[in-house]
């Protein structure tokens, strides 16, 4: 017992001498008027493979290129905003950050991030909607190595087995669920989760439906919800979406309970590792000939006001990383579309299984257009709906009525 | 009359069984988790045995989380000792001292455990910076150590005051000091409080998961409870590599604990009383 | 004087250690509730002041009544079924039996497990259509049909409850048994003498007796329970509709979901009030249990 903690105490002092040492080295090289920069700083939230290696891989790769080491840090998903928002309450941000979409606007809103615009950035033949996910107040933030979005997967053998099509109208959206309905699986799925999963999952449904994010309680809104909440009480949809995060919903599909799901191009991987036999579709739309819409998914890289110096060793790093060569590997090792047409193009023609989701991108919709930096809220405050409406006593209606209240009235 | 006695003992036991079988069920679970291929998890009926599972999970987890594990160590060590060195005094001032302010230094004690964790995160972080000590196991500790000082405070303070003032006013008239008393007198027969609160110190520190990811940006210190999160983020498919590494990780905390029970439940306190 | 010194000497560290890793966090909440404390004010430090606003957008959110009232029960049933399993077991253990010690000391298991990973387990337990409880109910025919335990608005906070008082019983049976052992046995052997059954026992000299720590546990498992922050997050996420929203966890995504901190720190100071309250109730109830000794000394 003595020995154990006299033990502990000497691996104790150890490595704190170790990182020690570590945080006098770095204090050098952080410090602007030094000179030469020789280490930048990153941090993502790619923990989950392929991407994690893949993001280690490029961020080296790309740091030799440049000459300088980077410091690579990886979050949680949902500890990146705490841990950039202390580092901004310290004035030390990572250089090279790659945030979700989404979030972008609350990061830039502080004022830390360099604008891009007139960096020599190079965003030529790049979708225009892949940069608008990257813009805050009309300047660029953000930039995006690959995009994603969602559309539908079906399990080949249970659609075939059951004589059923890939649907593409809600109608035979309802149908089909019904039809592959069994007593050990469910037809479909989606991530009904209360966070910004769920909402960016109902998100494609509001808008093909002619809904907005600024009119929660349009009938054309009630309508898209009240589509789902009837797949839940008809038992073609488990009232458990309520629980499963998109990973959950990819867990069940694989598992063969679910013979359809809502998910995002990000699964292939994981889906052709394990072996399944699958097929991809466009969401249905509301009645044929109606326009998809789905939200755009995807991280941009942002950098940091750290000094001249680093900003420019971040920019040509971040050059790099947006390379043709660099933007085809990352959108191949992980199902990505590349931001750039051409690239786009060629890859869909490579792996049909992209095609839907290339496709997507040209009409692909940035979430925080409308709402900007209010987007976090009405977020919320839309994924609550959304339970409700599914595991719950009100209707959509009253539901979303409630969630209206969140939207900022001016 | 010894035979009846053997055999409420006996009763009473296979009672204490099936209390411990209910009440473990939930680690049963997470043991015949981690040792089936991932696949049962979602099949039903549920496997209820092991029997031909497999050593995959572990096999995954030994090599990720060996790290994670001995930070795991060295902070809840540290924690303790910290714990310990700080709450002792206190708890012994407090119980034996008629100062002015001890009453709301005590309210403070209770008041402060109240603080929800994600504003002491915060907060600590700046305090943190400011010293300099980010990213190291001292931050965890000193961040690890709130949960544990205020409980370990009152918990030594609540047994401290059924320690007779006689037995340190003895020592006192002997010429002793407070240091000496405490040291020789009080913490002997305080030994049962003293081992709780530390053993508490140890498994708060052992369990805490958001000091350990708001305060470390550093793979180098990150302890178990954030290694397994970032395993459960890696690899939402592989939870028998999850649930081993769950088992795993409440290895050196069951040691510890079972060796620790023996001196919780040896009542030294109540021994020392009787005399 | 030197003597004074030394006892000040004892308590300078506590004090230090008080303010400086919970002083300082206090004062900064209660400013940033009063502030408009927003995602860029981390970076520019710009935080308009804007009184109580932040407090009346709390109470004024339809969340708020909900969470107080899941908060309620929540906390009211935790510490009551810890609290009488935990003495239950704590009592059954005082007996003599064979392995009794490795019995105690295995049951304390529950309180090593990171609660991410007991939340996980339970959620398996919970699943809906691969649970283990719903196909033990189903096949012993308690129920006919499987119950969405996480997943409806009627039972989450129930399902939420039963997995906390799991994680909760080790924490109060370790300390009420230590309570019990440091009871004189001599009171009991005297008792059984003057013919007083278990029962009386127990009403007579135990109950009395263990009233400091059980003040002591109940207190430190109302801290603890209103905190209560991971089981929560990993079971349901406060979800479906907030069925399970805590102030607590409402707290937590006011901050980092709407990223609005200024509301976040107000809630969050709620709470602390909330505690005040029961912390000035435990300590008068305390102050009279003291003068109640005295008295009778």
């Amino acid at each position: 017992m003595h020995n154990e903690l006299r033990n502990g105490a000497r691996r104790l002092r150890a490595p704190s001498a170790l990182l020690a040492a570590g945080l006098v080295t770095l204090g050098t090289a952080c410090s602007p008027d030094e000179g030469e920069v020789t280490t930048l700083t990153s941090i993502d939230y790619n923990l989950a493979e392929p991407q994690n290696s893949s993001t280690q891989a490029m961020l080296d790769e790309c740091g030799e290129q440049v000459g300088v080491e980077i410091e690579r840090d990886a979050q949680p998903r949902d500890q990146l905003m705490p841990s950039l928002l202390q580092g901004a309450s310290q004035q030390d941000l990572p250089d090279l950050m790659l945030v979700d979409n989404p979030d972008l606007p609350q990061v830039a809103s502080t004022g830390a991030l360099l604008p891009l615009d007139e960096t020599g950035i190079d965003t030529g033949d790049f979708y225009d909607s892949t940069l608008e996910i990257g813009r805050h107040d009309g300047t660029l933030y953000g930039v995006t190595a690959g995009v994603n979005g969602l559309a539908l997967f079906t399990n080949t053998a249970m659609l075939d087995d059951a004589d059923v099509e890939p649907p593409a109208t809600w109608d035979e959206l309802g149908d089909a669920a019904e039809e592959l309905t069994g007593d050990d699986t469910t037809g479909y799925a989606f991530s009904a989760i209360g966070n910004e999963e769920g909402t960016f999952n109902f998100e494609p449904f509001l808008w093909s439906n002619g809904g907005s994010l600024t009119e929660l309680d349009s009938p054309e809104a009630v309508e898209a919800l009240d589509f789902w909440a009837r797949l839940v009480e008809d038992g073609s949809v488990s009232q458990s979406v309520v629980n499963w995060s998109q990973a959950d919903v990819k867990d069940q599909f694989v598992g063969e309970h679910v013979a359809m799901m809502v998910n995002g191009s990000w699964q292939i991987p994981v889906l052709d590792e394990e072996g399944m036999d699958y097929d991809v579709a466009p969401l249905p739309v509301p009645e044929s000939g109606d326009d998809p819409a789905t939200p755009m998914g995807g991280e941009v890289w942002a950098i940091a006001q750290n000094g001249e110096e680093r900003e420019e060793r971040a920019v040509e790093v971040l050059q790099c990383l947006l390379s043709e060569e660099n933007l085809t590997e990352w959108a191949e090792l992980n199902a990505y579309v590349p931001p750039k047409e051409a690239l786009a193009q060629q890859l869909a023609e490579d792996n049909p299984e992209m095609a839907p989701f290339v496709e997507s991108v040209p009409t692909a919709q940035s979430r925080t257009a409308e709402l900007g930096e209010d987007y976090p809220e009405v977020s919320g405050s839309i994924a609550d709906a959304i339970q409700e409406a599914l595991a719950g006593s009100g209707s959509a209606e009253e539901a979303l009525s409630q969630a209206q209240q969140s939207v900022p009235t001016s | 009359m010894v035979v009846r006695t053997r055999v409420r003992r006996a009763f009473r036991t296979v009672i204490a069984l099936v209390i411990v079988g209910v009440l473990l069920f939930p680690l049963y679970w997470m043991v015949n988790a981690s040792l089936q291929p991932s696949s049962a998890l979602l099949e039903t009926p549920p496997r209820w045995s092991p029997i031909g599972g497999t050593l995959d999970g572990y096999r995954e987890a030994i090599q990720e989380q060996g790290r994670p594990l001995l930070n795991s160590i060295i902070i809840a060590v540290g924690t303790v000792t910290f714990t310990l060195a700080i709450s002792v005094p206190a708890a012994y001032a407090l119980s034996r001292f008629r100062l002015p302010g001890t009453g709301v230094l005590l309210f403070a004690l209770l008041l402060v455990q109240m603080i929800p964790g994600i504003v002491m995160a915060n907060s600590l972080y700046a305090v943190m910076n400011q010293m300099g000590i980010l990213g190291t196991h001292v931050a965890l500790i000193l961040a690890d150590s709130t949960l544990a000082v205020p409980f370990a405070v009152l918990i030594l303070r609540a047994f401290m005051v059924t320690v007779p003032t006689e037995l340190g006013e003895a020592a006192m008239v002997d010429g002793a000091g407070h240091g000496r008393i405490l040291w020789s007198v009080i913490l002997p027969v305080s030994r049962n409080a003293v081992i709780t609160a530390g053993l508490f110190g140890f498994l708060f520190a052992w369990a805490d998961f958001l000091f350990a990811v708001t305060l470390n940006s550093d793979d180098t210190i990150m302890p178990v409870t954030v290694g397994i999160y970032r395993f459960i983020g890696a690899h939402t498919a592989n939870w028998n590599a999850v649930m081993a590494t769950g088992v795993i990780a409440s290895i050196p905390a069951a040691i510890l604990i079972i060796a620790a029970q023996r001196y919780v439940a040896a009542g030294v306190t109540g021994g020392a009383l009787k005399d | 004087m030197s003597a004074r010194l030394a006892r000040i000497g004892f308590l300078a560290p506590i004090a230090v250690y008080l303010v400086l890793f919970f002083g300082y966090p206090l004062v900064s909440n209660i400013t940033m509730a009063m502030r408009e404390f927003t995602a860029a004010s981390f970076y520019t430090g710009d935080a308009p002041f804007v009184g109580f606003e932040n407090y009346a957008a709390v109470f004024g959110d339809p969340v708020f009544g909900t969470a107080l009232l899941n908060t309620a029960v929540f906390t009211v049933a935790s510490l009551a079924f810890q609290f009488a399993i935990g003495l239950a077991l704590a009592v059954f253990f005082q007996r003599h039996f064979p392995l009794n010690g490795v019995l105690r000391s295995v049951l304390l298991l529950p309180w090593l497990l990171p609660l991410v990973v007991s939340g996980t387990v339970w959620r398996w337990i919970y699943d809906q259509e691969y649970g283990v409880l719903n196909q033990v109910l189903l096949s012993t025919g308690v129920i006919e049909s499987e119950i969405p335990w996480l997943a409806s608005t009627s039972v989450a906070l129930t399902a939420v409850t039963v997995a906390n008082i799991w994680v909760g019983i080790p924490f109060n049976m370790v300390i009420l048994y230590g309570g019990l052992q440091g009871i004189p046995t001599q009171l009991y052997e005297a008792a059984s003498l003057d013919g007083a059954g278990p029962w009386k026992r127990f009403t007579n000299i135990t109950w009395p007796l263990l009233r400091p720590v059980s003040a002591v546990v109940l207190m430190l498992g109302l801290v603890y329970t209103l905190k209560v922050f991971d089981v929560i997050m990993v079971l349901t996420q406060g979800g479906p509709a907030n069925a399970t929203e805590t102030l607590t966890t409402w707290a937590y995504s006011l901050s980092f979901g709407d990223l609005n901190f200024g509301a976040g720190a107000a809630t969050g100071n709620l709470l602390i009030v909330l505690a005040l309250v029961f912390a000035v109730l435990y300590l008068r109830s305390t102050r009279e249990s003291a003068a109640a000794e005295q008295e009778r000394s």
